[in-house]
């Protein structure tokens, strides 16, 4: 399997295709054990589950093949994952018609942040959306002259735009990372470590929540969350972290620390996009990917996560001013 | 016959092939499933009018083999007021051109139009408000459905209700403004009775029901609700 893994992407390290391949076993094996289940009881309804599995293996055969072949195809990737984001997230909140230009100004914004990215201008990468949009969204909105409810439309763009570009597009950052000496993996390594362990925070927050869950951590946002399920997804996440940290440059303790960053700010964005839907009385936010919702149901915790560790890892280990 | 064939493919290569996918991945029209048309011989599909996208998206989410037996039925003195304009969504869209005046000619020609191309076999896709209006509100039905659906009580008329593609495209805008727009479709059924009325009363209570589950809601509306 790691040599199969190993032929499709020449260009990666040792490490990042081992992991590559574990999630590609895993992936087998819960399609197996689904055909199986099948087979055996084909009475039980399992239809979600298998509609999820099938996603998993779209959004992971879409997340390896344009992130890990090749350099320029992983950044418009992940500009076209803020762009569906930005979208998704715009629409379900909803907009004056006068909000038009500023929203195709915003979107305008997707390229060129991830231009920063690539060209690897890290001081007009980290203000151009805090500071040089936060300035010009409000005034091309006043420019159309209609001020009914223009507070809450500048505050809705830019916040969209911060949580959906700003946030995401510290991923594409993580690819323009300097080369250290004596870590091979790089930026890609960085990439799959974060995605990798923020969605086994998800997956372990659920598992633990389903199995020991009885007292609610925030039931007025989300009813399915307990405390238990967030202790022990903390817990696992930041051992799955500690064993995982050969993707990285990070020391044992640095590792550990920055697994249980992510833990926490993985949660925070789950809890952030869900009490969105709550308020607008959804439940997912589009039908992009059959049995998941929509884009921001999956990356939801990311927007949250991408940030916190780069910017953690970025003054840990890499030399900078 | 070949150039039926020819022009069946070209418009399932540019609508499956092209349209689809530009509105699904950088519009965001979000298709609903429609394969249950499949079912039925011939029907006329009946939707909301809002934006240019509606006749792109409904046409484009249709199943490839129904593709060109359908005709969109479109306003003349918009559609058809160059050759060159009347020739491309003749080619293309497979249009049927109607006179949006319905009855000032010697004859009622919109409807009978109507009714041939129905007779030849067509099935129909009108948008029954007749202009795309203000954005994401519904105009007044024209009856012009109804006396249709009465002189051909065996065809299905299916109702679609189109959200959010009056927010993309909105009359009188230019720039398309991507948008996660969506699409739903409402059961095939006949006309309930041979009075027009009462026809046009059944399918605007169908499209009231389905206004009120799926409408795009203003901020101002909900506070009111408040």
């Amino acid at each position: 399997m790691k040599k199969l893994v190993g032929l499709i992407f020449p260009t990666q390290s040792d490490a990042v295709i081992l992991v590559i391949s574990i999630i590609l076993i895993t992936l087998l094996i819960a399609s197996a054990a689904l055909f199986i289940v099948h087979k055996i009881a084909p009475e039980k309804n399992i239809k979600e589950l298998v509609e999820r599995t099938k996603s998993w293996w779209i959004m992971c055969g879409i997340f390896f093949g344009s992130i890990f072949i090749n350099n320029e195809i992983a950044y418009i990737f992940l500009a076209m994952l803020s762009f569906w984001a930005f979208r998704e997230l715009y629409s379900v909140l909803g907009f004056r018609s006068a909000d038009r230009s500023a929203i195709l100004l915003a979107l305008l914004a997707i390229p060129i942040q991830y231009a920063l990215a690539y060209i690897k201008w890290y001081g007009c990468f980290i203000i151009f959306i805090p500071v040089v949009m936060f300035l010009i969204l409000p005034m091309i909105l006043v420019i159309k002259e209609d001020t009914h409810r223009i507070t809450k439309s500048m505050s809705l763009i830019q916040w969209t735009l911060m949580l959906s570009v700003f946030g995401i597009s510290h991923l594409a950052f993580l690819l323009s990372l300097p080369d250290l000496e004596g870590f091979e993996s790089g930026g890609r390594g960085l990439l799959l470590f974060l995605v990798f362990l923020t969605e086994m925070n998800d997956i372990m927050q659920f598992c633990w929540g389903k199995m020991f869950g009885k007292h609610k951590i925030l039931p007025s946002v989300s009813p399915n969350k307990t405390v238990e399920g967030f202790v022990g997804g903390v817990i696992s996440t930041t051992i799955i972290g500690y064993f995982l940290r050969f993707l990285t440059p990070l020391s044992p303790v640095y590792a550990i620390l920055v697994s249980f960053v992510i833990a926490i700010t993985g949660f925070a964005g789950d809890v952030v996009i869900s009490a969105i839907k709550r308020d607008k009385g959804i439940k997912d936010m589009s039908n992009a990917i059959p049995g998941h919702g929509g884009i921001f149901d999956r990356i939801d915790s990311l927007s949250y996560t991408a940030p916190a560790f780069f910017h953690l890892v970025y003054y840990l280990v890499y030399p900078h001013l | 016959m070949k150039k039926r064939f020819l022009q069946a493919t070209s418009m399932t290569v540019l609508f499956k092939g092209f349209i689809y996918w530009i509105l699904k991945i950088f519009v965001g029209i979000q298709y609903a499933d429609c394969s249950f048309l499949k079912k039925e011989k011939q029907f006329i599909l009946i939707a909301n009018h809002n934006s240019h996208l509606d006749t792109l998206s409904l046409m484009s989410s249709l199943p490839s083999e129904l593709l060109p037996k359908v005709k969109p039925v479109a306003a003349e003195d918009y559609f058809g007021n160059t050759k060159l304009k009347a020739a491309l969504s003749n080619y293309f869209f497979n249009t049927l051109l109607i006179n949006r005046k319905g009855n000032t000619g010697k004859e009622n020609s919109a409807l009978d139009k109507m009714l041939q191309a129905l007779d030849d076999g067509y099935s129909l896709l009108l948008f029954p408000e007749g202009t795309r209006g203000e954005p994401e509100q519904m105009g007044k039905l024209k009856s012009g459905i109804a006396r249709l659906l009465v002189q051909r009580p065996n065809i299905k008329y299916v109702p679609v209700f189109l959200a959010g593609m009056g927010r993309s495209l909105p009359k009188g805008e230019m720039i398309i403004l991507p948008y996660n727009a969506n699409m739903h479709f409402g059961e095939p059924s006949v006309a309930c009775s041979s009075d027009p009325h009462e026809v046009m009363e059944q399918i605007e209570n169908e499209f009231h029901t389905m206004m009120e589950k799926f409408r795009i809601k203003d901020d101002d509306e909900e506070d009111e609700e408040e």
